[in-house]
C-alpha cells in the first residue's frame, strides 16, 4: 500500500482577496491548498495526488464554475466540488448539486460550514482514491495471468466446479487444477469468495 | 193651234221660263255661283244678279263691259288673266282660271271662273260667227274666298304639325282598316325615305336593335292580340347604322266600342336618353364615392323638416338602409347619442336663427346593432335662402377618432414605459453593486475566521494573523472603495459610450415623450435653445436619463398645481453649454438643499433617492457638473453643464 499524500484543497476564484482568504483559512486547519484565477488555470496546471478537493466560484470571467463543472465530468476527472457563489439563486444550486456537487454555499459563508464541508469531501475522496487505488492493484495482478488463467479465473468466479471446467476447455481436471492454484496466487486471493469479490471490482470502468 | 192657245201656252211657258230663270238665280245665290256673257264683238258683259254680287255690287246696277270688269281684277292678277286670251280663244282652250277681285269696298275675294273648253250650242259654249270666230263667251264664276280660307288654314296647320314634329323630333303615325299613316317625321327619325311608304311589321321589327327586338316582337304581338297601347323606350339602329333611342307611345282607338286601330307617336329621345344615361352615372360615381369616403350629402330645412336631398351614405351613416326612403327628420336626430343631442341641438338652432354656417367637429350617433360611430357634420347655409335651409354633408371619423384614441394610449405606453425603464435600471444597479460589495466583504469575513484561527493556536501563529487582518483591512478598502463608485453605477470594463449627440435633438425627444404626462397635471413645456445646434461628445442614452429624470422631477414638483417647465441651453464663458431645466412647483426643501444629490436622500414618498445621484454621477462622467437653484418666483432650476464637443474631444 502506498502511503497516502497530503490532502490538498484546489480553490478557484477570479476574486483576489476571496482566494486569498480562503487559502488562508484552509491552511489555518492544517491543510494544504492551491489556489487558481480560472477553471483554465487549473486545467493546465493540475498534478493531483492525494486526496483532494475543489472550492469553486460559480461566476468566473471565462468559464463559469458549472460549465468547468461539466467539463471535468466529461474528461473523467472525479474531485468532490464545494461551489461558492456572491449571487447564487436556487435553480442554479440545484444543477450543481445534481451535477455531484457536495455543497452549495453563498458568500459570505460562516468558516465552518465551509470547513465541514472541505472535510466531507475529503474524506469522500479519500475512499474513492483507496478503492481505484485497489482496483489499479487488482488490474496490475491480472495482467501478470496468462490467457488460459484468467479463462480458468472466469468460469470458477462463475460458480463452476474444476471437472465442469475441464470439460468446457477441453482438458484434464489436473491441469485445471494447476491454472486454478495459479491464478489465485497471483491475484493474491485467499479464497475463492476473495477472488469471485476481486473480479466484481474488476468490472468496474477504469478511472483516472 | 189656236192664237189664244198660242197666247195661253206662250203665257205659261213665259211663266215656266220665269219660274226656271228665277230657281236658277235662287241656285246660283245659294251656291255662290254666277254667269257672264262676254260679246266679243261689242265687249259687252252680261251678268247674271249673283255675278253681280259675287262682284260687290248692287245686281244690274249697272251695264258691264270688258274694261270694267278687267278694272275690277286684282292688279296682280290681272295681267295673267288676259294674257293670251285670244290666243286661247283661237286655239279652243280657255283653262279655269283662279284669280282674286276686288270689291268696290275693297274686300278681296277669290273667284275661280270656269269656261267650257268645248265649243257646242248648250249655253257657256262659245258663240260663232259666220267665219267660226267666236263671237261671244258664256262662262261661270264662283266666290272661293272661304274654301280657299279654309284650304290655307289647313295647309297652315298641317305646315306647323310637321314643323313641329320636326322641331320635337316627334313623329305620329296610325294604323287601321284603311291602312298605315307614317308622318314625315316619322320616316325621319327611322331614317326612312317617304317615298317608300310605312314599313311593314317585319321591317320595323328590323329596325330595332337586336337586344330590344324579342321585347318589341312581343309588344306588337299584344297590341295585335289585345288591343292593348304601350309606352316604352327602345333602340333603333336606323339603315345608317346610327343607334338611337326613341320612345314609342300607342294608344288604341274605340268608336263605340268597336276598335278600329291605333294611332301614336315616336319621339327620338336619344340626347334625354344620353343624359339621363351621364346623370346616372355621375349619380354612381358620386356614390360610391360618399361610400368609399363615408362622407354623405344632404340638403334639408330643419325649419320646415323639409329633407330635399339625402344621399345613400347619408342614410347608412346613420344605420339606415337608404331602400327604407323616406324617413323622417326626426328619425335622424333620434340616433344621435343622448349624451351629445342637446349639444348638437343647440348649435343648429343657434345657427339657424343666426343664419350661419355650422360645423359640428364631433358627435356619436347609436347604431340599431347597438355600435356606437362618430360622426362630424358641416351644414352651409346662403343667406338668401329661406331660414332654416342648410346644404351640407356628414362624416364618418370613427376611424381616425380609434386612431387618435391608439395614439394617445401609445403615448401613455411610452411615458409609462419610461417609468418602468426607470425602475427596472434601479433594480440592475441594486444587483450589480449587491455583487460588487458583497465580494470584498465575503472575503474579509473569511479572511477575518482565518486570522481567528491563527491567533486560537498554540501558540498563536501572529505572522499568519497580521496577513490575514491586513488582507480584511484591504477588503475593506475595496467595499468602501465600490461604494464609492456607486454613483457612476457603470458596469465594470464597459466605458461609457462617447458620440456626437444633438442636444436639442434629445430635448425635442423628451418633450414629445413627456407631452401627455405633462398635460395630465397641466403641465405645459416650452424650450428656449440656444440658436446654435450645439454638439457634444456624450453616450446619448445616458444624457436621455439625465434630461428624464429632471424632467420628470419637475413635472411631479408642479403636478398638484400645474406650471411651466422650461429648457433652456446656452454656452458659459468657458465655452461649455448650460443646461436649464426650471419648474414653478413647489421648490428645494430649505433645509437639505445641499444632499439632494446623494444617493438613497429623498424627500419624496416613492422616490428611490437615486434620480439626482445617477443625474450627477452621468454628468460628471461626461466632465460637467450639476447644481439647483431656487427661482425667485416658485419653483426651482437644475442646471447642468456639458463641456462642447471640440473641449470633450482634447
Amino acid at each position: 500500500m502506498k502511503s497516502a499524500a497530503l490532502p490538498t484543497v484546489f480553490i478557484i476564484d477570479d476574486d483576489k482577496g476571496m482566494r486569498q482568504a480562503i487559502e488562508d483559512l484552509v491552511e489555518s486547519v492544517g491543510l494544504r491548498a492551491e489556489t487558481f484565477a480560472s477553471g483554465e488555470e487549473f486545467l493546465s496546471r493540475r498534478h493531483i495526488s492525494g486526496p483532494s478537493c475543489l472550492v469553486l466560484d460559480v461566476r468566473l470571467p471565462q468559464m463559469s464554475g458549472l460549465d468547468f463543472q461539466r467539463r471535468l465530468t466529461e474528461t473523467g476527472t472525479q474531485i468532490p466540488i464545494i461551489f461558492i457563489t456572491a449571487h447564487g439563486d436556487v435553480p442554479m444550486s440545484v444543477r450543481a448539486l445534481k451535477s455531484g456537487a457536495v455543497e452549495f454555499l453563498t458568500k459570505p459563508f460562516r468558516d465552518q460550514d465551509l470547513l465541514d464541508a472541505i472535510q466531507q469531501a475529503l474524506q469522500h475522496d479519500r475512499a474513492a482514491q483507496e478503492q481505484q487505488a485497489e482496483i489499479h492493484d487488482l488490474r496490475e495482478r491480472y495482467h501478470t495471468l496468462t490467457a488460459r488463467e484468467r479463462e480458468v479465473m472466469a468460469l470458477v468466479v462463475s460458480g463452476m466446479l474444476n471437472k465442469q471446467i475441464a470439460s468446457e476447455i477441453g482438458a484434464s481436471e489436473a491441469t485445471v487444477k494447476i491454472h486454478r492454484g495459479n491464478a489465485m496466487h497471483k491475484m493474491q486471493a485467499a479464497s475463492v469468495v476473495d477472488l469471485v469479490r476481486m473480479a466484481d471490482k474488476l468490472k468496474s470502468p477504469p478511472c483516472k | 193651234m189656236t192664237n189664244e192657245d198660242v197666247q195661253k201656252t206662250l203665257a205659261e211657258l213665259s211663266r215656266d221660263l220665269q219660274e226656271s230663270k228665277a230657281r236658277l238665280e235662287e241656285a246660283q245665290r245659294v251656291a255662290h255661283v254666277g254667269h257672264w256673257e262676254w260679246d266679243l264683238e261689242t265687249d259687252v258683259v252680261v251678268w247674271s244678279d249673283e255675278t253681280y254680287r259675287i262682284f260687290g255690287l248692287i245686281p244690274q246696277e249697272r251695264p258691264m263691259d270688258l274694261a270694267t270688269v278687267r278694272a275690277m281684277v286684282h292688279p296682280e292678277d290681272r295681267e295673267p288673266l288676259y294674257q293670251g286670251v285670244d290666243e286661247d280663244l283661237l286655239a279652243g282652250v280657255r283653262p279655269d282660271a283662279e284669280f282674286r277681285i276686288v270689291r268696290p269696298n275693297g274686300e278681296v275675294r277669290t273667284v275661280h271662273s270656269v269656261t267650257p273648253k268645248r265649243w257646242s250650242s248648250m249655253p257657256g259654249d262659245a258663240k260663232r260667227d259666220a267665219s267660226g270666230r267666236p263671237y261671244k263667251l258664256f262662262g261661270t264664276v264662283q266666290d272661293i274666298t272661304d274654301r280657299k280660307r279654309v284650304e290655307e288654314a289647313l295647309k297652315q296647320s298641317q305646315f306647323y304639325l310637321s314643323e313641329g314634329q320636326r322641331l320635337a323630333h316627334m313623329g305620329s303615325w296610325a294604323f287601321n282598316d284603311s291602312g298605315h299613316y307614317w308622318s314625315d317625321e316619322l320616316y325621319n327619325i327611322y331614317g326612312l325615305d317617304p317615298q317608300d311608304g310605312a314599313p311593314t311589321v317585319e321591317q320595323y321589327l328590323a329596325l330595332i336593335h337586336p337586344q330590344d327586338r324579342p321585347a318589341m316582337a312581343q309588344t306588337i304581338k299584344r297590341m295585335q292580340e289585345e288591343h292593348s297601347g304601350f309606352d316604352q323606350i327602345e333602340r333603333i339602329v336606323r339603315p345608317d347604322g346610327q343607334l338611337r333611342y326613341v320612345r314609342a307611345v300607342a294608344v288604341p282607338v274605340v268608336e263605340q266600342d268597336v276598335f278600329k286601330g291605333f294611332i301614336g307617336t315616336t319621339m327620338d329621345v336619344t340626347e334625354q336618353e344620353m343624359l339621363t344615361q351621364e346623370l346616372r352615372r355621375e349619380q354612381a360615381y358620386l356614390a360610391e364615392a360618399q361610400s368609399l369616403t363615408h362622407i354623405g350629402s344632404w340638403a334639408t330645412n330643419f325649419h320646415t323638416r323639409q329633407m330635399f336631398h339625402l344621399s345613400d351614405e347619408t342614410f347608412r351613416l346613420h344605420g339606415f338602409d337608404p331602400k327604407d326612403s323616406p324617413i323622417p327628420l326626426e328619425r335622424f336626430f333620434d340616433t344621435i347619442h343622448p349624451e351629445d343631442r342637446p349639444a348638437v341641438t343647440a348649435t343648429l338652432e343657434h345657427a339657424i336663427h343666426a343664419r350661419t354656417d355650422y360645423d359640428i367637429r364631433e358627435f356619436r350617433v347609436c347604431l340599431s346593432d347597438g355600435s356606437i360611430r362618430f360622426l362630424r357634420t358641416i351644414g352651409h347655409h346662403d343667406p338668401s335662402a329661406e331660414m332654416g335651409y342648410y346644404i351640407g354633408i356628414t362624416m364618418d371619423i370613427t376611424e381616425r377618432k380609434r386612431a387618435e384614441e391608439e395614439r394617445e394610449k401609445l403615448r401613455q405606453l411610452e411615458a409609462d414605459l419610461a417609468h418602468v425603464n426607470r425602475v427596472n435600471m434601479m433594480g440592475e444597479l441594486a444587483a450589480a453593486l449587491a455583487h460588487e460589495i458583497r465580494q470584498p466583504i465575503a472575503a474579509s469575513i473569511t479572511s477575518a475566521n482565518a486570522c481567528l484561527r491563527w491567533l486560537a493556536r498554540d501558540p498563536p501563529d501572529l505572522e499568519r494573523a497580521r496577513a490575514a487582518a491586513s488582507r480584511i483591512e484591504q477588503d475593506g478598502n475595496r467595499a468602501a472603495d465600490v461604494i464609492s463608485r456607486l454613483r457612476s453605477f457603470y458596469k465594470k470594463g464597459t466605458p461609457p459610450k462617447r458620440e456626437t449627440v444633438d442636444i436639442q435633438e434629445i430635448i425635442r425627444e423628451m418633450t414629445a415623450l413627456f407631452k401627455t404626462e405633462a398635460l395630465r397635471h397641466s403641465v405645459r413645456i416650452h424650450s428656449e435653445l440656444h440658436e446654435e445646434r450645439p454638439h457634444v461628445l456624450a453616450d446619448g442614452v445616458q444624457l436621455q436619463q439625465v434630461f428624464m429624470n429632471l424632467m420628470l422631477n419637475a413635472i411631479e414638483a408642479m403636478k398638484d398645481s400645474g406650471g411651466e417647465l422650461t429648457i433652456t441651453s446656452r454656452p458659459n464663458p468657458e465655452g461649455q453649454l448650460v443646461v436649464s431645466i426650471s419648474d414653478t412647483g413647489v421648490g428645494l426643501p430649505a433645509d437639505s438643499a445641499e444632499r439632494i444629490f446623494d444617493a438613497f436622500h429623498t424627500t419624496k414618498p416613492q422616490g428611490t433617492g437615486m434620480g439626482l445621484a445617477i443625474t450627477r454621477s452621468i454628468v460628471e462622467a461626461h466632465g460637467g457638473h450639476v447644481w439647483a437653484t431656487a427661482n425667485q418666483g416658485a419653483g426651482a432650476t437644475f442646471h447642468f453643464t456639458l463641456p462642447a464637443k471640440a473641449e470633450a474631444r482634447a
